[in-house]
C-alpha cells in the first residue's frame, strides 16, 4: 500500500517536472543557459558603455522626484568582474556626488561614495539585494545584475508579449531573499528580459519590471526605457538610458578615488 | 385631536395594533444593513480643519493603521534561543497576507546603520541569528548605541522588544491580529510574554464589544425593567403595553437611523438603552391612572378616555422636553453625539405616540372581567409605598423652612463641587482596567517610549524648506525640549537620520553626532540614506518634496490633559525660540484628534445645555402658563443637575465624553417629576382650593405614579453596570444618581415650596 503511494508521488512529481524539458528539448537550451545568456546581453554588453540616466521617481500621488546621472561601466571578464562609475547632476543638491563600485564574480561588491560637501570618500558595505539603487525602485542588483547561480530556473513555458516569442523562466532563489520567485520574459530573438515579475514572501507580486524600448545603439541592441513599479505602494520609477555609446576605450584609471574627487569631464560631460 | 385619536383607537383597538406593527416591519427590515462604526476619527467631521490636516499627514507621510506585538522575557530577550524564536515569529508574521513587509519594524527586519572599519555599513540587525557570547554582546552593543531604536525596538532593560506592524487596509486587523496571536502562542515559551496593541486592534475589541452591549445588556435591561413592572404592577398582563411601547420605539428609532444609512458609534449603539426606560414612562402614568380609576368606572373604554383625558399634557410636554433635551445634543460639533440626540428624541416621540395608540389599544383587548377581579381587590389594599409616601409629603410640608435651608446649603456645595470637575478623557480608558488591551497598553508603556502618538508638523514655504540647516537643528531643538517633558516617551524625526548619518560618517565621533551646518551637507546626507535602504524609508518624516516634516511624539498617556500639556509646553516654547523663516509648526496624530474632539465636546455640551434649558423654561411657561411656575418647575432639575456633577467633581471623576452627553438629556428627563407634579397639584389645587389638602391628596396617586417612574429609570439603567465598556457604566451610574437626585428634589422641594408660595403661585386657580 504504502510503496503503492510513493510511486503514484514520485509518477506525478516527475510528470509536473519533465514535461517542459520534455516539450522544449528541441530548442536544447535550458533555462540556465537563457538566464546566463540573457544577463551576458543585457548588463555586459559591449566593453565598456557610457550613458546618461534619467530616473524619474513617481509616487502614488504621482509627485515626482529626479536623479540624472551619468554612468560608465567597463567589464573585465564576460559575466565577470566590471566596474561601474556614476556621476550625479540632480538633484541640485547632490550635484558632483559620484559613486564607484566594483563588481566581482567571487565576492561582495565594494562600493565608494564621494561626498562633495564634505569633501570625503566613504566606502560603502550595504546589501545589494535590497538596497535601494539611490531611492528608486531599482535594486543595486536590478543595475548591475544578480549570478545566475543564486537562484533555480525553470524553463515553465512560452509566451507571446508585445507581439515578441518569449521564453518565461521562474528563478526561485537557493538562499533566503527578498523575493520568494521571480519571473522573467525573455525574447527568444535576442535574449534581452523584457518583463520581470517579483513576488513576496506572502506570494503575491510585488514588484514589476518592464521595458518600454528597445533601440539599436552602435549595433548593440539596448533597453532605452525601463519602468520598475512597486505594485503595492503604487511607487514606480521610470528610467531613461540616453546617450548611450559602447566601446569607447575608457581607461582603467577612470575608476579610482581621485576621479571620484575629480570627475573625468571628458566622460560625463 | 388627542382625545378623537383615543376615541378611535378604543374603538378599533384591533386595527390601530395591526397598522402600528405594519409601520414597524418598514422599519425592523431595515437592521441587516446595519454598519458599526470604531473609528475614533468620526468623533470630528470629515470636513473639520484638524481632521482634514491629520488625513494629509497620513497620506503625506505614508502613516498607516499599526499593530504593535510586545514580547516579554522577563529573564531577557538577549539569548540565542529566544532571539532565534523573536525571528521566527517576525519571519511568520511577514507572511501574513495584508502585513507591509518593507515596513516592519522590527529586531529582524530593521537596518542599523554604523561605521565598521571605515566603511559605512548598512546590515540588518540580526542577519543571522547571534549564537556565540561576543556574537549577543555585539547586537546588544549595536542596538543600544543606536538611539533610533532603543525604546522602540528593544526596552532599555532588555527584557522586551516590539514588532510595529503596519497593514494596508484597516478591516483586515482582526484577521491579521488573530493570525499575529496564532503564531506568537506557537513560538513562544509559555514563561514568554506578548502584547499586542496597536488602535485597529482597539477598534475591532470595542466594535465587537459594543454588539454584545445591543446583544446582551440591552435585552438585559429590557429583561430588568419587566421584572421592575411586574413588582410594580402584580400582573404579566400590565407589562404587556408598556413593553411594546419600548420595544417598538427602539425598533423604530434604530431602524431609522440604519434606514437612513447612518453607522452605530459607540454613541448610538446606547440608543436601545436610553430608550427603553424612557418610552414606558407615559405608559406607567397611564396604568397607574387607569387603575385608579377602574373600580370606579368599571368600563375599559370609558376609564381610558378619562384617564388620558388628563394626562394629555403632562404626557405631551414631559415627552416633548425629553426630546428637546436630547435633541439640543444637535447643537454638539461631534456628529455621532448628534446622531444619538437626534434618534433618542425621535425614539422618544414614537414612544408618546404609542402611550396613545398601541397602549390604550392593548388595554382595550384586556377582559372585563379579570380586571374588575383584579382591581377591586387591589384598589382595598394599602402598600408600605403609600404609608410611606404620606409620611413623606406631611414631613416636607410641616418642615418646610429647614428643607429650603437645607436645599441652598446642598446647592452650594454642589456648585463647589462642580467648580472641580476636570474635563479629560482617554478612549483606551472606555475598556475596564482589567480588559486585555487596557494590559497590553500599560504593559507596553512600561517597557516603550509610549504607544499615544501624536505628531508635530514643520511646515516651510517652500520646497526643500526642510534641508535648510537652522530648521533641521530647531527640529532637533524642538525634539529636545518635547523629551525633557516627563509624559513624552522618545521622539523621531528627520533629524535625528541626519544626525546618525553625520556620525557615521564621520567614524563614529561624538562630535558630529549633530546637525551639520551646510544644506547641501544634509541634501547629501540623505541622498546617501537613500542609497542604503528602501525608497519609502524617509517617507515617514519628510514629505516628498522636503517642505514638511514629521516628527514622531510618542507619549505614555494618551489623556486630554496630557495631551494638553504637551501642546502648551511646546507653544510655550515656540515663543520663547521662535521657528526659522517661513516654518510653521502643527499639531496632529490621534491623541491630539482626541483632545480637539474632547474640547468640541466641552464647548458643544455647554451650548447644548444652555439651549435645552432655555426651550424646556419656555415649554413650561407654556404648559403653566404663568412665568412664575416656569421658574418653580426648573428648580428640582437645576438642583439635581448640581449636586450630581458637584458629586462627580468631589468624586474627582473625569468629565469625559459620556458625562459631557449625560448634562443636556439629564434636563429634559429630571423636568419630567416637576411635570406631573405641578400639573397634577394645579388640578388638585382646584378642587380642594387648600395648600395642605392639596398636598395630602398629591402624595397619594400622583406620588406613588411618580415614584414608580422614578423606579423604574432608576433601576432601569443599572444593567448597564453589568458592562465591559466604560461609558455605559458611567452612563448608567450617573443616570441611576441623577434620576434620584431628580426624583427626591420632587418630592421634598416641591411640598416646601408650596407651603409657603402655593397659594400666589396658583392663585388664578382659586
Amino acid at each position: 500500500m504504502k510503496t503503492l503511494k510513493i510511486s503514484l508521488v514520485i509518477s506525478l512529481l516527475s510528470a509536473l517536472y519533465l514535461t517542459p524539458a520534455v516539450l522544449f528539448a528541441e530548442d536544447n537550451v535550458t533555462a540556465e543557459e537563457i538566464v546566463i545568456k540573457s544577463r551576458l546581453t543585457f548588463y555586459y554588453a559591449g566593453d565598456d558603455m557610457r550613458a546618461k540616466v534619467l530616473m524619474e521617481l513617481i509616487n502614488k500621488d504621482g509627485k515626482k522626484r529626479v536623479r540624472e546621472l551619468t554612468m560608465l561601466r567597463k567589464d573585465y571578464e564576460e559575466g565577470g568582474d566590471q566596474k561601474y562609475f556614476m556621476y550625479f547632476h540632480k538633484p541640485a543638491d547632490v550635484r558632483d556626488t559620484t559613486f564607484m563600485v566594483y563588481k566581482y564574480h567571487d565576492r561582495d561588491d565594494d562600493r565608494w561614495l564621494f561626498i562633495p560637501a564634505i569633501n570625503l570618500v566613504k566606502r560603502i558595505a550595504a546589501n545589494d539585494k535590497y538596497s535601494s539603487f539611490v531611492g528608486s525602485d531599482f535594486t543595486y542588483e536590478d543595475i548591475s545584475g544578480r549570478k545566475p547561480e543564486e537562484d533555480t530556473h525553470t524553463l515553465s513555458r512560452k509566451d507571446k508579449l508585445n507581439g515578441k516569442n518569449c521564453f518565461v523562466i521562474e528563478s526561485i532563489p537557493k538562499e533566503t531573499s527578498e523575493y520568494t520567485k521571480r519571473i522573467s520574459w525573455i525574447d527568444e530573438a535576442n535574449f534581452l528580459p523584457l518583463k520581470e515579475e517579483f513576488y513576496d514572501k506572502q506570494d503575491e507580486l510585488y514588484r514589476q519590471f518592464e521595458a518600454q524600448e528597445v533601440k539599436d545603439m552602435d549595433g548593440i541592441l539596448t533597453i532605452t526605457k525601463r519602468i520598475m513599479k512597486n505594485v503595492k505602494t503604487g511607487h514606480r520609477t521610470e528610467a531613461a538610458f540616453q546617450e548611450v555609446e559602447y566601446n569607447l576605450g575608457v581607461e582603467d584609471n577612470v575608476f579610482s578615488e581621485r576621479y571620484l574627487r575629480r570627475p573625468p569631464l571628458q566622460w560625463i560631460r | 385631536m388627542l382625545s378623537k385619536l383615543t376615541e378611535i383607537v378604543t374603538r378599533f383597538p384591533k386595527t390601530t395594533i395591526v397598522v402600528v406593527l405594519i409601520a414597524t416591519i418598514f422599519f425592523a427590515i431595515q437592521f441587516p444593513k446595519i454598519k458599526i462604526d470604531t473609528d475614533p476619527e468620526n468623533m470630528l467631521e470629515q470636513r473639520q480643519p484638524d481632521r482634514v490636516f491629520y488625513n494629509n499627514v497620513k497620506k503625506e507621510f505614508g502613516i498607516r493603521d499599526l499593530l504593535v506585538v510586545g514580547i516579554v522575557d522577563e529573564d531577557g530577550i538577549f539569548n540565542s534561543d529566544t532571539l532565534k524564536r523573536i525571528a521566527k515569529v517576525t519571519d511568520d508574521i511577514l507572511k501574513i497576507k495584508g502585513v507591509i513587509i518593507e515596513d516592519v519594524v522590527s529586531l529582524g527586519t530593521s537596518d542599523n546603520v554604523t561605521s565598521e572599519e571605515g566603511a559605512l555599513t548598512v546590515k540588518r540587525f540580526m542577519e543571522k541569528i547571534p549564537q556565540a557570547p561576543q556574537e549577543i554582546e555585539q547586537l546588544k552593543k549595536e542596538l543600544f548605541g543606536n538611539p533610533f531604536f532603543v525604546d522602540k525596538i528593544v526596552s532599555r532593560d532588555g527584557k522586551a522588544t516590539s514588532i510595529y506592524i503596519p497593514i494596508e487596509k484597516k478591516d483586515q486587523s482582526y484577521r491579521i491580529s488573530k493570525e499575529i496571536e496564532r503564531i506568537l502562542k506557537k513560538e513562544l515559551t509559555p514563561e514568554q510574554k506578548y502584547y499586542l496593541a496597536g488602535l485597529p486592534v482597539a477598534e475591532d475589541t470595542f466594535g465587537h464589544e459594543m454588539f454584545v452591549q445591543m446583544g446582551i445588556t440591552a435585552p438585559l435591561a429590557g429583561f430588568f425593567i419587566m421584572i421592575l413592572l411586574f413588582l410594580i404592577f402584580r400582573r404579566g398582563m400590565f407589562i404587556v403595553p408598556p413593553m411594546m411601547d419600548a420595544m417598538l420605539a427602539v425598533c423604530w428609532a434604530m431602524g431609522l437611523l440604519i434606514g437612513l444609512g447612518f453607522t452605530v458609534h459607540i454613541m448610538s449603539s446606547m440608543i436601545p438603552i436610553f430608550l427603553m426606560p424612557i418610552a414606558l414612562l407615559d405608559d406607567i402614568h397611564i396604568l397607574s391612572d387607569f387603575f385608579d380609576r377602574y373600580p370606579s368606572i368599571k368600563d375599559r373604554r370609558k376609564t381610558i378616555i378619562a384617564t388620558m383625558k388628563d394626562l394629555y399634557r403632562p404626557m405631551f410636554f414631559t415627552s416633548i422636553t425629553s426630546a428637546v433635551g436630547f435633541g439640543s445634543l444637535a447643537l454638539a460639533d461631534i456628529p455621532p453625539v448628534r446622531i444619538f440626540g437626534l434618534f433618542v428624541a425621535f425614539g422618544i416621540m414614537a414612544a408618546w405616540l404609542f402611550s396613545h395608540t398601541i397602549v390604550p389599544a392593548i388595554i382595550m383587548l384586556m377582559s372585563e372581567e379579570k380586571l374588575t377581579a383584579f382591581l377591586e381587590r387591589r384598589h382595598n389594599k394599602r402598600s408600605f409605598l403609600d404609608g410611606a409616601l404620606k409620611g413623606l409629603g406631611n414631613f416636607a410640608f410641616a418642615k418646610s423652612k429647614i428643607i429650603l435651608l437645607g436645599a441652598v446649603i446642598v446647592l452650594a456645595i454642589g456648585i463647589i463641587g462642580v467648580k472641580q470637575i476636570h474635563i479629560n478623557d482617554n478612549p483606551v480608558k472606555w475598556f475596564k482596567p482589567k480588559h486585555k488591551i487596557r494590559i497590553a497598553d500599560s504593559a507596553m508603556n512600561k517597557f516603550f517610549g509610549g504607544t499615544y502618538m501624536a505628531y508635530l508638523v514643520a511646515e516651510g514655504d517652500e520646497e526643500d524648506a526642510i534641508k535648510r540647516p537652522e530648521v533641521m537643528s530647531y527640529i532637533d531643538k524642538l525634539q529636545n525640549h518635547l523629551e525633557t517633558l516627563k509624559i513624552v516617551g522618545k521622539t523621531s524625526s528627520i533629524a535625528d537620520i541626519v544626525k546618525r548619518i553625520n556620525y557615521v560618517l564621520h567614524d563614529e565621533n561624538k562630535s558630529f553626532d549633530s546637525v551639520p551646518g551646510k544644506q547641501d551637507e544634509i541634501g547629501q546626507y540623505l541622498f546617501l540614506f537613500s542609497m542604503t535602504g528602501d525608497p519609502n524609508d524617509l517617507d515617514n518624516f519628510i514629505d516628498y518634496g522636503s517642505q514638511k516634516a514629521n516628527i514622531w511624539v510618542q507619549m505614555k498617556g494618551g489623556e486630554n490633559i496630557q495631551m494638553r500639556k504637551v501642546e502648551e509646553s511646546t507653544y510655550a516654547f515656540t515663543e520663547t525660540n521662535p521657528p526659522p523663516r517661513g516654518i510653521t509648526i502643527k499639531w496632529s496624530g490621534l491623541t491630539y484628534i482626541n483632545k480637539v474632539w474632547q474640547n468640541l465636546m466641552v464647548f458643544g455640551m455647554l451650548k447644548a445645555i444652555l439651549g435645552s434649558f432655555f426651550v424646556v423654561f419656555l415649554l413650561m411657561i407654556l404648559a403653566f402658563r404663568s412665568i412664575k411656575l416656569g421658574v418653580i418647575s426648573m428648580l428640582p432639575l437645576s438642583f439635581a443637575i448640581i449636586s450630581s456633577y458637584g458629586l462627580v467633581g468631589f468624586l474627582g471623576k473625569d468629565y469625559d465624553m459620556p458625562i459631557a452627553v449625560c448634562s443636556s438629556l439629564s434636563l429634559g428627563m429630571a423636568i419630567d417629576f416637576a411635570i406631573h407634579f405641578l400639573q397634577r397639584f394645579k388640578a388638585g389645587y382646584k378642587k380642594y382650593n387648600d395648600i395642605e389638602a392639596t398636598n395630602i391628596y398629591m402624595f397619594q396617586e400622583p406620588a406613588k405614579a411618580i415614584t414608580r417612574n422614578a423606579i423604574v429609570i432608576t433601576f432601569g439603567f443599572l444593567p448597564l453596570l453589568a458592562s465591559t465598556l466604560t461609558p455605559y457604566i458611567t452612563v448608567g451610574t450617573f443616570f441611576a444618581t441623577l434620576m434620584m437626585f431628580s426624583f427626591l428634589t420632587t418630592l421634598v422641594l416641591f411640598p416646601a415650596i408650596m407651603r409657603l408660595w402655593g397659594k400666589a403661585l396658583f392663585a388664578k386657580e382659586a
